[in-house]
């Protein structure tokens, strides 16, 4: 049975208490009647019940969930009302629908009682005319009140329905009518994705044996690559960012000088390279070891992120694990090189990293020395380390709120900003309140949640260093330092970070969030998000969309905590999936609202200036290297501080960028490769310079033969020889080499540019390396190459 | 499909094309819809983190709103009154030379109710008029969606809220010397006189794309894969236009954060290739300082609008530019113990450009500096009925003004402004 809350599934439950808003047990339960918006009492003499689809889909979906869940649940602005809901994200299984049920009973309760003038108190709750911490919320003349005022006159003289609210036949699977990607194609996309090459033939042909089966043992072998965990690192700095953390010097080192003065700057020291003689070469080993040392300190937060996949450690301990991870070169400065010499096995490599523990941090300020009572650092995963801390650091007026919206963001999936933004005068709010965070409803709804969280960071307060205490102890005019209504007990400051690791490792949007990321870093894009204007004429085909891949998330993270957090789990999980697979499409006919269904399906991800390089090292044995610094950056990537967020379409800019790449290569690569003997050629195994288009049957089947080779080499395409695709690029050839016979004012050579490092010199007699230079930059310029 | 019905879709998709040339042999198939986009165009400034209007273009002096004036010291330009800076200011350019210059054209919007004071939901209301939904575009993205869907840096950014609805993809460019290189993409190190190909060849390679696109336009592909290939292709037949901005590149770019980006800007929009773009200059959070941090950031800020305008000027554009002047939240009327100001969320915006009626201020503060109703008809204060002027009705009229608001992109994003809430008589 799949647990859903989506249109076109019916719900069905197996036997159990329902319950009031209050989560107290009824003693007169009411249920409803499936397929009906009325009430009826709840026999119980069934053990499999039907949840109130006009509810689920309406109320719950369009009002409920997006307008009252804000405050009224437990730890939210209104958990004193009676009005009390459950968020069913929140559960799990058969949890899901008990939420459901109660929040109905909830509003059931709600819409009965009627205020003065027989009005519905929860019409007038809503419209803020009666009191209400949450004043106006809805709009009388809106569709949200529309849907309730239908709900209330449902509930107090219902009318017996005949036929469902909706029509559970209409929407057929999610994915009909979908095309997937085939098994060859998909480990292609894989191999790239993950590992930046192609695919080996052996993986080719255990695919070709065994079908998908074969897969999963591909997948494992994969993900054990040195590559793949360059790429997890890559992804999830896409995510933290913590390469673009703050500095208060050049020199990339996160360390305080109150707690790592004398050896945070290990790497300048200048008797490191006296050895060298030549001033010059000096100066240069000097910068390498800075510049390695930076960035070998740098990297740790990620660098944990590794070690806890390469070991298939719970994927949990990135908040919970009570240790860091440092190479001989981050050791030296944390001043603790000595002590674990020993456990390197080569102590000089900048980038070997092991897992240690710090002892705790020492000061001659008694605000800056830590309070511990075990001795050591309390580690909590990313959360406690200084690169993380530094990457999002606080200020005086706000009070480590960043980070608790980070934490929530990174850890929890949830963006706090964006789901409690109202409209409201917020003026004459924070005017009217002398501490408008703390009692003011419009605020609360936000710094309840946040503010505990951002205490919890309390002990790392001193700008720019990490740790220290704010003098005078935190601030008592916010909400105390805790999680989601749980108090951090006093005995627990000095671990802050801990308790809170500990709580996120259990809190069931921790795997949904992961599974999130997982799908960031193989897709490029955000998962989605639910719609919100339920007046738009496509808001149920996109609500459709959702919770389709909303399931998908779900069933992906159940799986991912019954795997105890194995996070290479998730990312087989995804691949394997529909929507990584999804290709096309089996019919040409597509309604409004299917195409609004389907906006989001399909992987067609541009490949960040990274993954292209990779792309063309895979295909060409060497990258381009061209696409970093600037050009990087104009190609859409980012430095992680002033540009955080890639650019996923392109840009004139970017086609110029792509032009420059596909004329560049084709440049470089046509005559080389046709300068190597044939059975050491990439690109032209098959074919001679001196092979014309219709010379004969035989010259035109090489030309075609290479040009499947180069279409299944550079675009992934498994085309025919007699293919749509392959005539083109044929006639490409054909016409170019053509029309050059017939000018006389040609160059008889190649380009002097394109044929550097020959093995051997190539003439063109004929005009056909250029021609097949031409048909490279033509391939090179395609969708199939440059996007995933 | 023929190639009408093709350009037809891609610019329902937000595709515009201008084609490249093509050889003799292809001459015949020559698209002839590849004209430079003339203006009008459209800079938005944001002065992120939250300026002080107080400090500006919405004067006060009472209360102990401002530590640096009184009352008394309040200047005036035609109708405008402004904080004095003339003698505080240690770089930039003061409140007084601004007004004294751009005053006359100048449209002031005070009373602005920003509606949240958090800065990402302020951001993103002010840039798109729309405050519950991540999926809007800015402004400067719709306009250049409608309006030059075919520019290859139809919309540049330089930071900021820059969603673009999917209408039109963003640029982003820091380094105008990069645009010279990419201007001549099919050349050998960007040297005009070394071509990779020969032009029958590129003629041919165009030829074989083109032909490639119109033909999977037949074919029914995911909405997702159809919409990247007609970006892609979009992208790159456009990148070819990219050289008609080289000319108006400086030869020895100003420094300064507004300065260079104006520059590539202005480039743009000179060679017919911008349609708008995004400016910010950020650090206006001033928590702490709120003076200090003000008084560099708004005469930097205004500084960086009048290079903008007078380097228009000389590139002969300068009556086509609209600039619109905004943040997404204002300061506190009094300081905090740092010396700062925190979030308010009633502010002021400013606009200048063709057909708007300048040496206007209208809406307006009270002595609490809360925002005054106004009435939509007079445009006047009206505490009764009138009402409070938010992003969204600011959107809508530059919609109207813009000559967009029946596009299909625009309402593919509605604003749901009621008719007797529409600020009609704004632009004068």
């Amino acid at each position: 049975m799949r647990w859903d809350l989506s249109v076109g599934v019916v719900f069905v439950v197996a036997c159990m208490v329902s319950t009031q808003a209050n989560g107290q047990a009824p003693k007169t339960p009411q249920e409803p009647v499936a397929g009906s918006n009325q009430t009826a009492p709840y026999t119980g003499s069934t053990c499999l019940a039907p949840v109130d689809r006009h509810f689920a889909d309406e109320v719950w979906t369009k009002v409920g969930e997006r307008i009252c869940l804000t405050c009224h649940k437990p730890g939210g602005d209104a958990e004193e009302s009676r009005f009390l809901l459950r968020d069913p994200k929140r559960s799990e299984g058969p949890a899901v629908l008990a939420d459901l049920r109660a929040n109905r009973n909830a509003f059931v309760q709600m819409a009965k009682l009627e205020a003065e003038g027989h009005q519905s108190r929860l019409l007038l709750k809503a419209t803020g005319k009666l009191k209400h911490g949450g004043k106006v919320q809805v709009l009388p003349d809106s569709a949200e009140y529309r849907i309730l005022a239908e709900f209330v006159r449902s509930i107090n003289a219902p009318v017996q329905q005949t036929t469902p609210l909706v029509d559970d036949q209409k929407h057929p699977p999610f994915f009909n009518g979908i095309v997937m990607l085939d098994d060859q194609r998909l480990l292609r996309r894989v191999t790239l994705s993950l590992v930046g090459r192609l695919p080996t033939e052996t993986e080719r042909s255990a695919l070709a044996k065994n079908g998908s089966k074969a897969l999963p043992a591909i997948l494992d072998a994969i993900m054990k690559e040195d590559a793949f965990y360059a790429r997890l690192r890559e992804g999830f700095e896409d995510i933290f960012l913590v390469l673009g953390l703050e500095e208060t010097d050049n020199s990339g080192i996160p360390l305080s000088y109150e707690h790592f003065g004398e050896t945070r700057h290990w790497a300048s020291n200048k008797d490191l390279v006296k050895h060298i003689t030549d001033e010059k070469q000096r100066q240069e080993a000097q910068r390498k070891i800075i510049t390695d040392c930076g960035k070998a300190i740098r990297e740790e937060p990620l660098r944990l992120i590794e070690y806890i996949v390469r070991n298939d450690r719970p994927f949990t301990e990135i908040v919970t694990a009570d240790y860091i991870l440092v190479s001989p070169y981050s050791a030296r400065c944390y001043g603790i090189f000595e002590q674990i010499r020993s456990q390197f096995k080569n102590p000089e490599d900048p980038f070997e990293y092991i897992p240690v523990k710090l002892k705790a941090l020492v000061s001659r300020n008694p605000l800056g020395k830590q309070e511990s009572p075990t001795g050591f650092y309390p580690h909590a995963g990313l959360l406690s380390t200084f690169q993380y801390l530094r990457r999002y650091p606080t200020t005086e007026t706000n009070r480590n709120r960043l980070r608790a919206r980070m934490f929530y963001q990174h850890f929890l999936g949830v963006d706090v900003l964006e789901l409690a933004a109202r409209v409201t005068d917020a003026a004459e709010v924070s005017a009217k309140y002398p501490n408008p965070t703390m009692q003011a409803a419009e605020c609360t709804v936000c710094h309840k949640v946040i503010d505990p969280v951002a205490g919890l960071f309390q002990d790392y307060w001193t700008f720019g260093k990490g740790y220290g205490r704010r003098k005078g102890g935190w601030f008592t005019d916010m909400f105390a330092p805790g999680f989601e209504g749980e108090d951090l007990p006093t005995e627990d400051r000095w671990r802050a970070l801990q308790w809170l690791g500990e709580r996120t490792a259990k809190d069931p949007r921790f795997a949904v969030a992961m599974v999130e990321h997982a799908y960031y870093l193989l897709t490029g894009r955000k998962v989605l998000l639910p719609p919100k204007d339920i007046n738009e004429p496509l808001y149920m085909a996109r609500r459709r969309a959702y919770l389709a891949q909303r399931k998908e998330i779900d069933a992906i993270a159940k799986r991912f905590t019954a795997s105890q957090f194995n996070f290479r789990n998730v990312i087989k999980d995804w691949i394997v999936s529909e929507f990584y697979r999804a290709d096309g499409l089996a019919t040409a006919d597509l309604t409004v609202e299917r195409r609004a269904e389907l906006e989001d399906v399909g992987l067609v991800r541009m490949l960040t200036p990274e993954q292209l390089e990779r792309k063309v090292a895979a295909i060409f044995g060497e990258p381009w290297g061209r696409l970093n610094g600037n050009l990087a950056l104009l190609y859409g990537g980012i430095d992680s501080r002033e540009v955080t967020e890639r650019v996923t379409e392109p840009s004139g800019v970017m086609g110029a960028i792509q032009r420059i790449l596909s004329n560049d290569l084709a440049c470089k690569h046509t005559a080389l490769d046709f300068s190597r003997p044939s059975t050491e050629r990439r690109l032209f195994p098959h074919v001679e310079p001196d092979v014309l288009p219709g010379a004969s049957p035989e010259a035109d089947s090489k030309i075609r033969k290479t040009i499947v080779h180069l279409h299944w080499l550079i675009l992934g395409r498994s085309d025919r020889a007699d293919s749509r695709e392959v005539d083109r690029t044929f006639q490409l050839f054909s016409g170019i080499v053509t029309e050059a016979a017939q000018r006389k004012d040609l160059n008889p050579n190649e380009l002097d540019a394109c044929c550097q490092g020959l093995n051997g010199r190539v003439a063109d007699p004929h005009y056909t390396i250029r021609a097949w230079r031409g048909v490279l930059t033509y391939l090179l310029r395609q969708h199939d190459f440059l996007y995933e | 499909m023929i190639r009408r019905d093709f350009l037809r879709q891609c610019s329902l998709a937000g595709l515009g094309l201008a084609w490249p040339e093509t050889s003799s042999s292809l001459a015949q198939q020559k698209p002839r819809d590849d004209a430079p986009y003339d203006g009008p165009f459209y800079v938005v400034y944001n002065a992120a983190g939250g300026w002080d209007t107080t400090y500006l273009m919405d004067p006060k002096g009472i209360n102990g709103m401002n530590r640096l004036y009184k009352e008394g010291d309040i200047q005036t330009h035609g109708a405008h009154k402004f904080a004095p800076t003339g003698k505080t200011i240690k770089a930039g350019m003061s409140n007084e030379d601004f007004y004294k210059e751009f005053g006359k054209e100048l449209l002031v919007l005070n009373g602005l109710d920003y509606s949240v004071n958090n800065h990402e939901p302020g951001s993103r209301y002010m840039a798109t008029g729309k405050l519950d939904t991540l999926s809007y575009p800015t402004f400067a993205a719709l306009v250049a969606g409608c309006k030059g869907p075919q520019c290859p840096l139809g919309f540049l950014t330089f930071g900021g809220y820059s969603n673009t609805g999917n209408l039109i993809p963003m640029s982003r460019i820091t380094d105008a010397t990069a645009l010279l290189q990419l201007a001549n993409a099919d050349c050998v190190k960007g040297q005009q006189n070394r071509p990779y190909q020969d032009d029958f060849v590129i003629n041919h390679i165009e030829h074989a794309l083109r032909n490639q696109a119109q033909e999977r336009n037949r074919n029914e592909r995911l909405p997702r894969l159809e919409r990247a290939h007609n970006m892609l292709y979009a992208a790159q037949v456009n990148s070819k236009s990219l050289e008609r901005i080289v000319p108006w590149l400086p030869k020895t770019p100003p420094k300064g954060r507004l300065t260079s980006s104006a520059d590539i800007v202005l480039a743009a929009f000179k060679g017919g290739v911008g349609v708008s773009a995004n400016l910010t200059l950020s650090s206006f959070d001033s928590h702490a300082n709120n003076d200090d941090d003000q008084m560099a950031r708004i005469p930097e800020l205004l500084a960086g609008v009048a290079y903008l305008l007078r380097r228009a000027e000389e590139l002969k554009i300068r009556d086509k530019v609209v600039v619109i002047m905004q943040s997404e939240m204002g300061r506190t009327p009094n300081y905090n113990q740092q010396n700062g100001k925190d979030h308010w969320s009633v502010g002021s915006i400013m606009f200048l450009g063709p057909n708007i009626k300048g040496n206007r201020v209208i809406g307006a503060t009270d002595e609490k500096f809360f925002a005054v109703p106004l009435s939509s008809r007079t445009l006047t204060p009206d505490k009764e009925n009138g009402i409070r002027v938010r992003p969204e009705h600011i959107h809508d009229a530059l919609r109207r003004y813009a000559g967009i608001v029946d596009h299909p992109f625009s309402k593919r994003f509605p604003l749901n402004v009621a008719e007797s809430e529409r600020l009609n008589t704004l632009w004068g």
